[in-house]
């Protein structure tokens, strides 16, 4: 099949796509209207934390420093040992903990004092939370109290994703979640034509199945590489959500994720023969993917469903999403996600072009 | 019935069975089994270059299996199908750039304008008639940018038609192009068809209406159970019969089929359903003798109909069975 006749098919199947509304558009309000609600309505950020305070110094400085952590909205104090403290977070019972060295309240004295703060990392939801309030506190304290800016400095502990809110968290998952809808519905589309005859028509012409599943890769990776584009200007533009990574480990990520999940749908659509079938079965791989896959939440499954969630395409695809949009991550930080997508993509059209059938 | 008659008058006229035309299509001993159905059975023909070829059946004959196997759609369990010179099954491809497929579905996309839908199928083959030609010829010039879902039924059937001509092919195949029509998008499609012929196609085609076969085909292949039970021309197939004419009947009352083979001059008699069909050479002795059966028994006709025979007895008399209800 020549290049023209390659352009021709993937602009047919795109006219297609873009002509069923419904079929790009859901998926696109429902990313919108997730991020609307979660960047505005319901804003986890703001939701109330634990914050222990650790006073390893016990002089009346550290104590007048303690004293401005009193009356935070939204904060639930703590006191307590390091010890106790830093395993309370390490369960995930504490937003952060404060912890005033000894020694504090000398070097202030000096004039350049230092506290440190341990966050509780596998929570993007409150990070971004809890590094302002933090620095709220000690930047009141600094103009105050001691009446000199950088009296005293925080000192960040165990944070490497400075600053991610959760709307920033949300907003690469949302197009994950989107880039498996669109794409798995190819499962949908295949099964249609089956049923009106038209696969059956395609196969009196001398097109070959690999041309016919290559020109609706093409046009599903447009469809859904436009859909990234609106989310991502979206959250730019509404929540200031920046891609801090390259725009092209970006786009490789989207099509990568787009190949494995066209790949389950030739898979599901080989298999059944239905339309109804297919979109029951659509569903039911979907709904527990966007939750275990972590479209929407950071993980934190049972110990038991760890081989499910690592094996499902959409974490990785999220995964190397939020590497690229939240972390600027490079090859290094992405190759893993790669490789297990790209298995998806291997498996998944192997198998489906064994089961390929024009009727 | 008179209509009919015409149709039956033109195309088997204008054909001669000219032994030097090339044969374009061979098949011998072709065999299609679902498990222990035997769909097709050992069958064989040809067809010569020009030609309109028809197979006459009802639903289940194995028309269609064995279209889609010519087509490359179904691989046969046995036998050979040269087409254009070139073995269907294992050059398939090469075959497919040379052949026009109208499926008994009409499968098209909703969502794509006419010219969309034309300019895709185009896209598909080496060997392109141009879209204006293609909008021209089937009338589609004014339709051009709407979509197929918008279309009336009788435009989809052009395109449809339309889509199987792209690649300007030799020979054409029409899976029961007309089933679901009504008579005067029925009307219109003949006329597509015997255009093709016009234009030199051999056309092969499937359908369940003996009507549209004596009106379309030079030679017809009656199927049935996957079998060909007679192939000729439907002027020869209708002279083969052993009479001229047709006595359909039904009576109030049961009446034995011997009863009605002692009719005087009926040659044959064939019951489906409670209708009666038979077969004579000499009308008004099997209707004196009819109305004997009647007049002695009290018997009461119900129903009566006289008619010339068509290919419809001739699938009667081979099958005793109608070919459709």
């Amino acid at each position: 099949m020549g290049a023209g006749a390659f352009i021709q098919l993937v602009v047919t199947q795109a006219t297609m796509l873009r002509r069923n509304v419904g079929f790009w558009l859901s998926s696109i309000i429902m990313a919108a209207l997730s991020m609307a609600v979660f960047g505005w309505l319901f804003n986890p950020d703001t939701q109330p934390f634990d914050l222990a305070l650790v006073d390893e110094d016990r002089t009346e400085a550290s104590q007048s420093l303690m004293q401005a952590f009193d009356g935070l909205e939204n904060v639930e104090l703590k006191r307590g040992s390091q010890e106790d403290e830093l395993e309370s977070l390490e369960g995930g019972d504490r937003g952060a903990v404060v912890i005033v060295p000894s020694g504090f309240g000398a070097d202030l004295g000096e004039g350049a004092a230092s506290l440190v703060v341990y966050y509780d990392n596998s929570n993007p939801i409150r990070i971004g939370y809890v590094t302002s309030t933090v620095d709220a506190v000690v930047d009141n304290y600094n103009a105050s109290v001691v009446g000199q800016t950088n009296a005293v400095t925080v000192d960040k502990q165990a944070v490497d994703t400075d600053n991610v809110r959760f709307i920033d968290f949300l907003t690469p998952g949302m197009v994950g979640m989107m880039i498996m809808w669109v794409n798995l519905g190819v499962g949908f589309l295949l099964v249609t034509w089956r049923e009106q005859g038209i696969l059956r028509r395609l196969g009196v012409t001398p097109l070959r199945p690999g041309s016919l599943i290559a020109s609706q890769a093409v046009s599903f990776a447009l469809i859904s590489l436009t859909q990234t584009v609106i989310i991502l200007g979206m959250g730019r533009l509404v929540f200031d959500v920046e891609v801090a990574g390259s725009y092209l480990w970006l786009a490789l990520t989207v099509l990568l994720g787009v190949l494995a999940m066209l790949s389950v749908g030739y898979v599901i659509a080989s298999l059944l023969k239905s339309v109804t079938s297919v979109n029951a079965v659509i569903n039911l791989v979907a709904f527990p993917m966007i939750f275990l896959g972590g479209s929407y939440f950071p993980l934190d499954t049972p110990p038991v469903l760890n081989p499910l969630v690592n094996a499902i395409p959409l974490t990785h695809l999220n995964d190397a999403l939020r590497e690229v949009v939240n972390h600027s991550g490079g090859l290094g930080d992405l190759w893993l996600s790669w490789t297990v997508l790209a298995a998806w993509i291997v498996g998944g059209f192997v198998l489906s072009m064994r089961l390929f059938r024009w009727q | 019935m008179s209509r009919v008659r015409e149709h039956v008058a033109s195309p088997a006229a204008g054909w001669t069975d000219e032994p030097g035309r090339e044969v374009v299509l061979s098949v011998e001993g072709l065999t299609k089994r679902y498990g222990s159905l035997v769909a097709v059975d050992a069958i064989s023909l040809d067809v010569r270059r020009g030609e309109t070829f028809g197979m006459l059946g009802p639903n289940g004959a194995g028309k269609t299996t064995t279209l889609e196997m010519i087509e490359g759609l179904r691989k046969p369990d046995s036998g050979r199908i040269t087409l254009l010179g070139l073995d269907a099954v294992r050059q398939r491809r090469a075959v497919q750039e040379r052949i026009g497929v109208q499926l008994q579905s009409q499968a098209l996309w909703p969502d794509l304008t006419v010219d969309e839908t034309l300019r895709t199928f185009r896209a598909l083959f080496r060997r392109k008639v141009s879209l204006e030609e293609l909008l021209g010829r089937f009338a589609l010039a004014d339709k051009r940018r709407s979509l197929v879902k918008n279309l009336s039924g009788g435009q989809r059937q052009r395109l449809s038609v339309a889509t199987a001509l792209v690649n300007d092919p030799e020979v054409v195949f029409l899976d029961e192009p007309t089933t679901g029509l009504d008579p005067q998008a029925r009307h219109s499609f003949w006329d597509l068809v015997r255009d093709m012929r016009r234009q030199e196609k051999t056309v092969m085609v499937t359908t369940h209406y003996m009507e549209e076969a004596e009106a379309l085909c030079d030679r017809v292949a009656i199927m049935d159970h996957g079998r060909i039970m007679a192939l000729d021309t439907p002027r020869q197939l209708v002279r083969g019969l052993a009479f001229d004419n047709t006595v359909e009947c039904s009576f109030a009352e049961p009446v034995d089929r011997e009863r009605l083979m002692a009719l005087p001059e009926v040659r044959d008699a064939r019951s489906e359903d409670g209708t009666h069909f038979l077969f004579t050479n000499d009308v008004s002795a099997t209707l004196a003798g009819l109305m004997g059966i009647t007049d002695d028994s009290g018997q009461r006709v119900q129903g009566l109909q006289v008619r010339t025979a068509t290919l419809e007895d001739v699938f009667i008399s081979l099958t005793g069975r109608r070919l459709r209800d």
